[in-house]
């Protein structure tokens, strides 16, 4: 009888007094490309954790490889063995090291009488493999200087490198992320070919339509559980796929009527910030404006300058009746948030939370001063806008004493927003809102904003994301070499987007610029 | 414009209710709060056992309880800037001695009014804060390299006014404003208490301990939230002077002379019982009682080893160990609770 490649039964784990993981079945066939979908925070993050041995999973559970049981905690060793690897997020990659160096990372040869590492083998080492993936890069390069691709296919090299022949699993825990449609397509088509050759892949997606193009079969967790398993991903949509993590019916977003007012809610004069020069831009009442463009066309230091998070050349934003001058040597960040200003950063972890404070200290932090007292911060006010906002924003777990660094990655930029929200700004400013978070945390953001120039607020995004700037924005200011280079209004597309993005007419093969890892 | 269409979500499935915190948990989370209270307890237990009629009497508790308000001042003014970020500032206990140098020295040599010489000590360490702050805040230079340079800097200074001898205040009232007995107790242990308590009370409820807990768990976060991160790194560096100063006061108030080659005997005690309080009621957090509790256990386990007959190297030995054990149990709790 032939063996699944990868059998795991009954797998749980349990932090303190949370259980993340309950029962968990998975199997995944020789040369199948399995996909797992679920929401931030569902134990897809801790079920491959398991798998590699950093977590011990609880009493009970078993894993099992091409039929052999292995321990748990899971060892390197055996987990080398049996021929099990993972594929980070951020792909795991040294920059300032040359490619067979990256590749050969822990398994170096050293030789002779002062243990030298052979740099010649491990060198011809790596090319071998390259070569075996069809993409002989030089591997003497250093991995800085490679292209979005050829980063994932030197982590991919790394990964399958002690791969018997026909055999293996690989683990894409959102590997694709950084990368754009066309590298995407030659990626899945180097996966495709370890397929062929008898390997077996774990694909760990949030791009629904991804895992519906390439998978074979699909599970689908959801609050540690698993909801679906073996699923064949012909049967299924992403709509489907959608219900089943959400556990509800999601619709998607479609474009709502402008509630943007005639009264201006933000005006900024004569911005000069990194490339861009002599920038006018008036934000009305309710109106949600878009900033995209390629990465560095300027579009980025629109919003820092007037987030008030980096110090601009010169130029002038008027706020709430306001006046803050952007070059001042020293304007504090402390009047944007006094004039009504609040910048939703993009790197969540370095620049919006404190992972180890609780949520409620991260949501109230702006307004500590202004609304405490010097004697006491005061309870009353930040017990009832932490619970305003995590019922505004379906905040889980929804307690206002819980860490905010173990908050699944949605929730955390839901408490990022929230935190501004709660102190009704004049004008928000958001830097990649949606950026790496799931469909249901996608939704409830995509929801707060709105509800935000709703109420008055001016909005200002700026984001890569054609598809949220499509469905939240009035306008869309497209950036290139610090100019406005297009201003499309009315009805948006996300294909006209990009194609402005680009100077281009809409492609679907066009190259998305890779997002930056959040936090 | 052309037809829109709202979002809607259907009713939502119930949110599994979280589980409630088993046994274990509970032992583990009070484990890792309480642990150095525990040995505490029974370090008390042992001496008394080991020593009948000596450990447990009101002279060992007096010594343990009345004789540490420098230890208390000092730890107080290194957790000022361990709480906003700044690791290590090294020059606590120099700029103690050269407050509580200040003060006899003119007294004796200068012949001032002792009220105005404790001012201009305090003055001095304040002093000191204020070039700290200046040269880590402002200018940006590495503040291992600046404590420990002006530390230095001022343990020469010190021992220079001195000329390297004890300087003795004449007999007087001043001495009762740090042994002024309040139920069989200095007033100065009290003066301790009542700093760790206010500490205590700014870092969980004011606006002010708010935004320092933040700058210390991330500047940038800070910053980008309206605190005004400088100014905050800044007043630490000057309270931590104040604090250092006031306890010099004190000091030398309680003893009445002041030998400035001391000053760097705290160091050691100063730093184990700060790390050594991130093991106790706030487990992995710099905390102000914690730090209390530690300088307290650690007198504790030094008198009682002393009573059993060991040499004075045990006091190494000891804040040594006990630092480096209190702090991995803590730390090895705080990452299973978490």
């Amino acid at each position: 009888m032939t063996h699944q490649r990868l059998e795991v039964a009954d797998l749980s784990k349990t932090f303190g007094p949370a259980r993340v993981l309950r029962g968990v079945h998975l199997s995944i066939a020789p040369g199948e490309l399995h996909g797992l979908v679920g929401q931030n925070g569902c134990g897809k993050s801790t079920l491959v954790k398991i798998l590699t041995g950093v977590y011990t999973p609880d009493p009970g559970g078993s894993i099992a490889v091409d039929g052999r049981p292995l321990r748990t905690p899971v060892q390197p060793a055996e987990q080398r063995e049996a021929g099990l690897s993972v594929v980070h997020q951020d792909l795991g990659l040294v920059d300032d090291h040359t490619v067979w160096e990256n590749v050969r990372l822990g398994r170096y040869q050293a030789r002779g009488p002062f243990r030298k590492i052979d740099r010649r083998a491990e060198r011809a080492a790596a090319a071998q493999v390259l070569g075996r993936l069809g993409r002989p890069i030089d591997a003497g390069q250093l991995v800085a200087a490679l292209s979005a691709e050829d980063r994932a296919t030197v982590a991919i090299a790394r990964a399958v490198q002690s791969h018997r022949p026909g055999g293996g699993l690989i683990i894409f825990d959102e590997s694709t992320r950084a990368l754009g449609q066309a590298a995407r397509n030659r990626f899945f088509a180097i996966v495709r070919s370890l397929i062929g050759a008898g390997a077996s892949v774990l694909l760990i997606s949030h791009q629904l339509e991804e895992i519906v193009e390439v998978t074979d079969r699909v599970t689908v967790l959801r609050d540690g559980e698993v909801v679906e398993t073996g699923l064949p991903t012909p049967d299924v949509d992403e709509a489907a796929l959608t219900r089943m993590m959400l556990g509800r019916h999601l619709v998607t977003h479609g474009r709502v009527d402008s509630h943007a007012k005639d009264e201006v809610a933000a005006s900024i004069r004569s911005l000069s910030a990194g490339q861009v020069r002599g920038l006018d831009l008036d934000v009305r009442q309710g109106e949600i404006v878009g900033l995209t463009g390629l990465m560095g066309s300027g579009f980025e230091d629109v919003a820092e300058a007037a987030g008030g998070a980096r110090r601009a050349g010169s130029g002038q934003l008027t706020v709430g009746g306001r006046s803050i001058a952007l070059g001042r040597r020293r304007a504090s960040t402390e009047d944007f948030v006094r004039a009504g200003v609040g910048y939703v950063p993009e790197r969540r972890l370095a620049e919006g939370l404190a992972a180890e404070m609780t949520v409620s200290e991260n949501l109230t932090l702006p307004r500590v001063r202004s609304r405490g007292r010097p004697l006491a911060a005061g309870r009353a006010w930040q017990a009832e806008e932490t619970a305003a906002m995590i019922a505004k924003l379906d905040i889980r777990p929804p307690s206002p004493s819980a860490p905010v660094g173990t908050l699944s990655g949605g929730n955390q930029q839901k408490v990022v927003l929230g935190k501004w929200l709660a102190g009704r700004p004049e004008l928000l400013v958001l830097r990649e809102p949606t950026q790496a978070v799931d469909v249901g945390a996608r939704h409830d953001i995509i929801d707060a904003i709105r509800a935000a120039a709703r109420g008055g607020c001016g909005v200002l995004i700026a984001s890569i994301d054609a598809a949220d700037l499509a469905v939240l924005c009035d306008r869309v200011l497209v950036f290139r070499d610090g100019k406005v280079t297009g201003e499309l209004t009315g009805d948006l597309d996300r294909d006209a987007i990009i194609g402005a993005t680009f100077g281009v007419t809409p492609s679907r093969d066009e190259q998305v610029p890779p997002e930056r890892e959040a936090g | 414009m052309t037809a829109r269409q709202e979002d809607s979500i259907a009713p939502g499935v119930p949110v599994t209710p979280p589980s409630r915190p088993g046994l274990g948990y509970q032992a583990r989370h009070l484990g890792s709060r309480y642990a150095v209270l525990g040995v505490w307890a029974l370090l008390v237990v042992i001496y008394t056992i080991a020593k009948p009629g000596v450990f447990m009497t009101r002279s060992s508790f007096e010594s343990i309880f009345n004789g540490q308000y420098a230890l208390v001042f000092m730890a107080m003014a290194l957790l000022c800037t361990i709480i906003v970020g700044e690791f290590v500032d090294l020059s606590v206990p120099s700029v103690f001695g050269f407050a509580a140098t200040i003060l006899p020295v003119l007294v004796v040599n200068q012949h001032w009014g002792i009220w105005p010489a404790a001012i201009v000590a305090i003055a001095g360490a304040l002093a000191c804060g204020v070039i700290n702050g200046l040269l880590v805040v402002v200018a940006g230079v590495n503040t291992i390299v600046v404590t420990l340079g002006l530390g230095t800097l001022l343990t020469g200074v010190a021992l220079w006014m001195s000329d390297l001898n004890t300087v003795v205040l004449p007999a007087g009232r001043f001495s009762r404003i740090a042994i002024f007995g309040v139920g069989g107790l200095y007033v100065s242990f009290f003066y301790g208490v009542l700093l760790a308590l206010a500490f205590a009370y700014v870092l969980a409820f004011t606006p002010l301990g708010r935004h320092m807990r933040f700058v210390g768990a991330s500047r940038e976060v800070s910053r980008l939230s309206g605190v005004r991160v400088n100014r905050i790194r800044f007043g630490s560096f000057v309270a931590a002077g104040a604090l250092s100063g006031i306890g010099a006061v004190v000091t030398v108030a309680a003893l009445g002379s002041y030998n400035a080659t001391t000053s760097d005997s705290y160091l050691l005690p100063v730093f184990a019982s700060v790390f050594l309080g991130t093991a106790v009621i706030q487990p992995g957090r710099f905390n102000p009682i914690g730090t209390w509790i530690g300088i307290y256990f650690l007198t504790t386990g030094i008198t009682g080893l002393e009573e059993l007959g060991l040499q004075t190297w045990v006091s190494d030995v000891f804040y040594g160990g006990v630092l480096v054990i209190a702090v991995t149990i803590a730390t090895v709790l705080r990452r299973r609770t978490v």
